[in-house]
């Protein structure tokens, strides 16, 4: 029994047939990008056990074809690799003189392995957009929004309470003792198109909104699929209806939108509660840091008498009390910042020049990948240099 | 001299003649100092280049074609209609277009394929190309259907929709150079402010009060249009000198490089590239039948010819550009011809056998054909996308990825050499089989090595650009697909579950997959490295992909069924096989 599985665990075949399904795998995972976003592609087909791939990818999107193959997900097949290289070292390859360079690619084939792993399970991904002029200290997760309640009441620090998304998604009251008051959460919807109710024929459904922005313009929330698409400029704008409870009291029902905090006309919600006042805000979720960093310009340059851009950059002035740290730093593409273990990148940028998208990661496997390089281009030179000078001297031999 | 020295040198002599007429600098036309006004700079999409380029670039957007027929009253490109006149640069259509516009406006040079767009504007749909005038005589049609097209989402448009855009994309490239005041005409005073272009209509228009509103530029240019709408050789002749003398002063160093394409374009070094490779195919060909030591060599000869003029071709891309030698679709074709020619090259000379030749001219033609095609969307020195914007990784990354194309294809191309002289032929005994697997099994090496040193490169670019090191981005995907179909070959050959033919068949497979990164992954329309697309891309694709399964398919029947004659465990590893001596070898 143990040595027919040590067998099946070494056997070159698996190997190949492994490396077979990983190629339908990469290949029904490119397909699925049409429609689907990458990040939920990395999800479904990369960062999975098994996965059902849909026929419909890889058909035009005009044919309704039902159905799909379950196959195995990208961790079960790289994790069988990984256990077929290891096992296959262990009992079946001998590392020679000969084979010493192989060995070390296929080290640096498990580190990379390793590394995408590491950065599948901990890598976050966020944004933090600035708009010139303004100081931000904060990211924003762009998948996951939370409902914040402000209390702007100290004009140097406001007071915020976050609900996050997953909270919301789930409804009913919520009631901590953070919160100035407890919340209803009539509805949320992931995605909606915010409507005029008069340029409605028949009624929309949900729940009646009588106070903020949405009762006083008269909005109502049509609720939309999820669009997740990477080429359409389509994206998700969900919509929650919240009613907060002062004391056993309702004040009202409020609609609150990603909408709102997107465009900055929007005007703020309020909510009253005797003589304060708060604020609500369906927005990304955010996550503080402490440092800041100021946009003192943002540069668009584009190729003489064109359209296509050039270059982007960033001009922004990193403040960091703590570490008392204060210095001017130019972002631009292929020119990051690496600040605290995240790293800064020339992401996109606002309508009009205005400001600047930076993408934030912080991957505390990053390094893990350029020591693979390292360790496989060394593993290259050995074998394929000692190779071609076997090969030529042989010829120089038999000629 | 002994006949296997003489063969090969007049081989090369011969491909060196075919070669140099071209490299004569054109005479003038009809008195007109053509070339000396097509090598004057103008800024078009970002870059400075002559104006020949930009006459060439729009005659073939327009028209796909870089000349058309003229007898100085009438031009047209319809071949029929063709009868008594001139075959004519596309600076002299440019020249009337700009000086002569109502005359111009008759030649018929737009070319409109699409059945439904011709019946749309009630045009004759047994010719191809049309003048301006015809087209416009249903303007209001022709904005209507425009307008439309336009108005819907690019992924949904149909084919007639899509076609209703490129002409309307054909029709403002004319209109462009019909004002011609329009183009940035006027170059910087001193080199060093290299962005101060400006039109030749800014100084007057605006009434500036710089001191550019007497620019000499101007005058020149002006008397230059005036002599050709004029019928006034000598004063346009004296025109373009004189303006050449003041560009000297003011953008010397720019100059040189503005000069130097106009005489690469005159050359144009593919063209002349795809001609010696079909020689050396020919001759390479031929020594499997006849004087094969002879031929081959003269093969190989005619092929390095063809490889000197192809780097020459590159290496001009590159000063012209000041950039690494791919930055788009078209330059990576240009590569991996360049590295299967290099590659095959060394196989031949290793081998000695025709085949190195014959694999290394067909993929040197083919991948110069399909640069060719890719060409005829206009410039091909096109800008970088910012985020594409470092030399660095493209010399590096990009060009190492290409690199590994060419030798995942030329590994394709062997087995398909395998697979048809097997079965088709009788001259794949155990001797050439061996030999052509080990040729095969070499190359699958070096394309392991390439694609995957080029992807993990590629992947600190990421890294480095995006803060991932892998995104799995349909690009990426085709790349590591790639890597992932040469380890599946190596280790299913190392592994003993293929042989010889096996390894051919296999090798077959990697012309899909590698087709598939480089063309198939733009097709989804998805991603940070979707660089480029053609409609009729996704027809040959499709062609192609079938023709290799149908190769596959002819390599998978028995080995009995094969005409070359059945001499089993020929591969195996086993080495010392005595196989009869061969044709080839023989002699």
């Amino acid at each position: 029994m143990m040595r027919q599985l040590v067998k099946f665990w070494s056997s070159p075949r698996l190997t190949v047939w492994l490396l077979a399904g990983l190629m339908f795998l990469v290949f029904a995972g490119t397909w699925a990008q049409i429609d689907m976003g990458i990040w939920s592609t990395l999800k479904i087909y990369f960062r999975s056990l098994f996965v059902l791939v849909p026929f419909q990818i890889f058909l035009p999107r005009s044919w309704d074809v039902p159905g799909g193959i379950p196959f195995p997900g990208g961790f079960l097949i790289g994790g069988m690799l990984f256990i077929n290289l290891v096992v296959s070292y262990l009992v079946r390859i001998r590392v020679n003189k000969k084979r010493f360079g192989l060995f070390l690619i296929h080290i640096a084939l498990i580190l990379l392995f390793v590394g995408e792993f590491v950065t599948a399970l901990f890598a976050k991904e966020s944004n933090m957009s600035i708009d010139e002029g303004q100081t931000v200290s904060y990211t924003e997760d762009t998948r996951t929004m939370e409902l914040a309640i402000i209390d702007p009441g100290n004009p140097d620090v406001n007071h915020v309470v976050v609900i996050p998304e997953s909270r919301l998604v789930r409804g009913g009251l919520i009631s901590d003792p953070l919160l100035p008051f407890e919340i209803q959460v009539e509805d949320y919807y992931l995605n909606a198109d915010l409507v005029n109710v008069k340029d409605r024929t028949e009624p929309v459904p949900g729940p009646k909104v009588d106070r903020g922005t949405g009762a006083m313009f008269g909005l109502a929330a049509v609720k939309r699929p999820v669009a997740s698409g990477v080429t359409g400029n389509s994206m998700d704008l969900p919509v929650a209806f919240v009613t907060p409870f002062h004391e056993g009291q309702r004040l009202g029902t409020w609609m609150v939108s990603l909408y709102f905090s997107l465009i900055p006309e929007a005007q703020v919600q309020e909510v009253h509660v005797g003589d304060k006042t708060y604020q609500l805000a369906l927005r990304y979720e955010r996550t503080y840091k402490p440092y800041s960093l100021h946009l003192i310009d943002f540069a668009h340059d584009r190729y003489l008498g064109t359209d296509t851009p050039k270059n982007y950059s960033s001009h922004v002035r990193l403040v960091d009390a703590a570490q008392n740290e204060d210095r001017e730093v130019l972002i631009y593409m292929n020119n990051p910042l690496r600040y605290r273990g995240e790293t800064f990148y020339q992401a996109s940028f606002k309508k009009g020049d205005g400001g600047t998208v930076l993408q934030v990661v912080r991957n505390p496997g990053w390094l893990i990948p350029y020591i693979a390089c390292t360790i496989g281009a060394i593993g290259m030179c050995v074998q394929f240099g000692a190779s071609l000078m076997r090969f030529l001297s042989r010829r120089r031999a038999t000629s | 001299m002994k006949r296997q020295r003489w063969i090969p040198l007049a081989a090369a002599a011969l491909a060196i003649l075919m070669v140099a007429p071209k490299l004569r600098a054109p005479g003038d036309y009809n008195g007109y100092d053509l070339p000396g006004f097509g090598s004057l700079p103008v800024v078009d999409r970002g870059r400075v280049k002559p104006l020949d380029t930009l006459a060439r670039t729009s005659l073939l957007t327009i028209s796909t074609k870089q000349t058309f027929y003229t007898d100085g009253e009438n031009g047209t490109l319809e071949r029929k209609r063709a009868e008594g006149m001139k075959k004519t640069s596309a600076m002299v259509w440019m020249l009337d277009v700009a000086t002569k516009p109502m005359k111009a406006r008759g030649y018929e040079v737009i070319r409109i394929d699409h059945p439904d767009v011709l019946s749309v504007l009630g045009l004759d749909r047994d010719r191809k190309y049309f003048s301006m005038n015809e087209i416009l005589a249903n303007a209001d049609e022709l904005d209507r259907q425009v307008r439309s097209a336009a108005s819907v989402d690019d992924r949904n448009r149909n084919g007639f929709q899509r076609k209703m855009l490129q002409l309307s994309t054909q029709l403002n490239t004319y209109i462009a150079l019909e004002n011609v005041s329009g183009l940035l005409l006027v170059p910087p005073v001193v080199e060093r402010n290299a962005e101060d272009w400006v039109a030749l209509n800014t100084p007057h228009v605006h009434g500036s009060p710089d001191d550019r509103a007497h620019d000499p530029a101007v005058g020149f240019l002006d008397s230059a249009f005036t002599a050709w709408g004029g019928e006034d050789p000598a004063s346009f002749n004296a025109a373009v000198a004189g303006y050449h003398a003041n560009l000297d002063e003011r953008i010397p160093s720019r100059m040189s490089k503005v000069r130097f394409e106009t005489f690469f374009y005159a050359f144009s070094p593919f063209i002349q590239t795809m001609g010696l490779y079909v020689l050396a195919f020919i001759l390479a060909v031929l020594s499997w039948l006849w004087m094969p030591r002879s031929l081959s060599r003269a093969a190989l000869a005619v092929l390095v010819v063809g490889l000197v003029v192809h780097t020459f071709g590159l290496v001009a891309r590159i000063w012209i550009q000041s950039r690494p030698p791919v930055t788009n679709l078209y330059s990576s074709a240009l590569m991996v011809g360049w590295g299967a020619v290099v590659l095959g090259g060394l196989l031949e000379r290793w081998f000695r056998n025709g085949v190195g030749a014959v694999v290394a001219a067909v993929m040197g033609f083919l991948s110069l054909l399909v640069a060719h095609h890719l060409s005829l969307d206009g410039d091909t020195m096109t800008m970088m996308q910012a985020v594409l914007d470092t030399n660095f990784w493209l010399a590096t990354h990009v060009v190492v990825i290409t690199l590994g194309y060419s030798s995942t294809f030329l590994a394709g191309v062997l087995g398909i050499v395998y697979v048809l002289r097997g079965v088709l032929t009788k001259t794949l005994g155990p001797d050439e089989s061996r030999s052509l697997a080990r040729m095969i099994y070499g190359i699958v090496c070096f394309a392991t090595l390439f694609s995957f040193v080029g992807t993990i490169l590629g992947g600190i670019w990421a890294d480095q650009s995006w803060g991932r090191f892998w995104g799995w981005d349909p690009k990426e995907n085709g790349a590591l697909l790639i890597v992932l179909w040469n380890a599946l070959v190596l280790h299913a050959r190392w592994g003993g579950m293929v042989r010889e033919r096996g390894l051919a068949v296999l090798a077959i497979g990697g012309n899909i997959v590698t087709a598939w990164s480089w063309f198939g992954t733009n097709m989804l329309g998805v991603g940070l490295h979707a660089y480029g697309f053609i409609d009729s891309a996704v027809f040959w694709m499709g062609i192609f992909v079938f023709s290799q399964l149908a190769i596959i398919g002819l390599g998978s029947i028995p080995r009995d069924k094969w005409r070359s004659p059945l001499k089993e465990r020929a591969g195996g590893g086993k080495k010392g096989d005595g196989g009869r001596p061969t044709p080839a070898k023989a002699s």
